[in-house]
């Protein structure tokens, strides 16, 4: 057993190797100004034609997740087969370096990292791994799969039609989230866990600046026959499979898990600072009332009372 | 994660300049605070980065091939027409729902022109996303919101018949107190024409006949007398004696002595003569009590 192991291990060494080979010719051909390059171009025709998708997704999460959060993330793990699970990483420790080292230890070409904070904020990392760009989500509004109003089902591992509002069209950034969205969430052309069949839906859309994601599970009434009748479209209905979760972007970053910042969101406060700010408000009570006093306290002492002229009458 | 917590530092910086200039301003109220209930600011902090060219960039860095083929992607752009309102739940789900119905008209055309396989066939089992177990905890509280929907639409059946039939009832008895009247007030009506021509008192026989339909229904016989109970033989007579016949000279003596009827209060009241009239005290009790001397 052991042999066999460190035998896949060294394989697997060797791949990476060549990857590592491989990687330094893919900017050359991918970069923005290829077309100027006639040959480079010809180069790359060829590459294409044979295109595979190698996608593999690290998923991981941070210590101290909460129970929901965590369903989540195992929603995700069950949506995407092309994913590995990773043990939860240590929250504070998770700096930049460790995060690649394990995605590059996994030979994943890109992670998803679940960080919890304070045990009810969550955020998503997502990150293209040996180079890419990564994003930073503030996750809202989650809802499991577990849930029970979400009645649809579908099958596992089947290779989800991607929808994207038009708006994620408006702007460099959304550009670049949308790329990196279908770039994870697709799952690769026969992959060996996919199945043929295309039978859920991924709904991505953009709405008050934040990227809503839903999965619905396509139904079509079945005629005797496999095939879909004509009519058989029109018939057809979506039911949620679920999870639900709302992505509002924080930043984006220009390597993996760090590097300059390229996107910054103009209108993202922390959660943090939300609660501080409650926490403020209802704080200003008790200092109000102090100032209060202490003011009454002046005003008595600037206008003292004048002696009241029949005090001294009784006194004699 | 130093950058973010540079970046968390940064947005408090943020905040606090921005706490400075609500002070200057309005040194009492706090307005701010309604406005930060939104998770977003009201306007873009202008520190906000954003490189353009550093995103398309890496876009170009990260794309594919752009003769990789559609099936690698799988991805449907839709058009969302009108801007959608994020606090309506409703509409904003019906607009994730039509554009999920619209990507897939869209992702079915394409497959269906690439011959491929697009629904999986009735007969190919595999594992799902969602456990059996799981699917039937689903079914099962569908079974039972259904159930409780049936049960209470009964009930507000069972109360709606209800409320009807009592309606009903009363239409009924309304009905047969008009067709009562309506029955004597004819007959009335009969006689009079009778009488006008030329019956009248011809024949007391049959007017005495009808007399209920004067109004008084039935008359019971004229046997029983009032106040005579029902087992009384002597038809109330036994009784009659007792109650007006003379009154006893006693109660006489006494009626004029304690008086009799009238109000109370004043008689009980002494005046200036019964506080003085010491008439109806014993003077040999006034020697002391005997009973009390022992």
């Amino acid at each position: 057993m052991g042999k066999k192991r460190k035998h896949s291990e060294a394989e697997a060494a060797t791949r990476e190797k060549k990857e590592e080979e491989v990687a330094p010719e893919r900017p050359k051909r991918t970069l923005s100004g290829w077309k100027e390059k006639k040959d480079d171009q010809v180069n790359q025709t060829e590459s294409t034609t044979f295109f595979r998708n190698k996608e593999k997704v690290l998923v991981t999460c941070s210590r101290r997740i909460s129970y929901r959060y965590r369903h989540l993330m195992l929603n995700v793990v069950d949506l995407l087969p092309h994913c590995k699970k990773d043990n939860k990483v240590e929250s504070k420790s998770s700096n930049g370096a460790t995060l690649n080292e394990l995605v590059d230890l996994k030979s994943c070409s890109s992670c998803m990292f679940f960080e919890c904070r304070k045990g009810k904020d969550l955020y998503l990392w997502m990150s293209k791994c040996p180079n890419g760009p990564s994003v930073k989500f503030l996750v809202n509004a989650v809802h499991t799969m577990e849930e029970l109003k979400l009645t649809g089902n579908h099958l596992k591992g089947s290779r989800p039609i991607l929808t994207f509002s038009s708006n994620f069209d408006k702007d460099a950034h959304w550009k670049l989230l949308k790329e990196m969205i279908t770039q994870i969430f697709g799952i690769p052309k026969e992959h060996r866990k996919s199945k043929p069949y295309h039978d859920h839906v991924f709904v991505f859309s953009i709405v008050d600046d934040h990227i809503w994601f839903r999965n619905y599970q396509i139904s079509v009434p079945h005629n005797e026959s496999d095939k879909i009748a004509r009519g058989g479209l029109d018939k057809m209905t979506l039911v949620e499979v679920g999870p639900r979760f709302c992505l509002n972007p924080i930043k984006i970053f220009g390597g993996s898990f760090g590097g300059p910042t390229l996107y910054e969101n103009p209108f993202y406060i922390s959660p943090n600072q939300i609660r501080a700010l409650e926490k403020k408000k209802k704080a200003g009570h008790y200092v109000k009332k102090v100032k209060a006093k202490t003011r009454r306290k002046m005003h008595e002492l600037d206008n003292p009372l004048e002696a009241d002229e029949f005090s001294e009458m009784w006194k004699e | 994660m130093g950058v973010s917590n540079k970046e968390s530092r940064q947005f408090n910086e943020d905040s606090m300049e921005e706490d400075d200039l609500e002070d200057v301003s309005e040194p009492e109220s706090e307005p701010e605070s309604e406005d930060e209930e939104d998770v977003k600011l009201t306007e873009p902090s202008k520190k906000a980065i954003f490189n353009r060219d550093g995103l398309l960039d890496k876009l170009g860095d990260i794309s594919w091939p752009e003769n990789a083929g559609w099936v690698h992607k799988l991805s449907v752009d839709i058009d969302q027409e009108q801007q959608v309102d994020v606090n309506d739940d409703l509409t904003r789900e019906l607009a994730f729902y039509t554009q999920a119905v619209e990507g897939t008209r869209k992702a079915f055309e394409k497959l269906q022109s690439m011959g491929l396989p697009f629904l999986r066939p009735e007969d190919y089992y595999a594992e799902m996303v969602k456990t059996d177990s799981h699917m039937e905890r689903v079914k099962s509280r569908l079974l039972v919101e259904k159930k409780k929907i049936e049960e209470a639409d009964e009930r507000r059946k069972a109360r709606d018949a209800k409320k009807l039939s009592k309606e009903i009832q009363a239409q009924k008895l309304k009905e047969r107190a008009k067709q009562k009247k309506e029955d004597i007030e004819s007959v009335k009506k009969w006689r009079k024409q009778r009488q006008q021509s030329g019956f009248a008192g011809g024949d007391k026989g049959s007017e005495l006949d009808l007399a209920f339909e004067d109004g008084k229904p039935f008359e019971k016989s004229s046997n029983k007398r009032p106040g005579v109970a029902p087992g009384d033989r002597s038809g109330g007579k036994a009784r009659q004696g007792v109650k007006v016949g003379k009154k006893p000279k006693k109660r006489d003596i006494k009626d004029s002595k304690f008086g009799y009827g009238g109000r109370k209060g004043s008689k009980k009241q002494n005046m200036a003569e019964t506080t003085n009239d010491l008439r109806g005290f014993n003077k040999d009790s006034l020697s002391g009590n005997k009973k009390r001397k022992r």
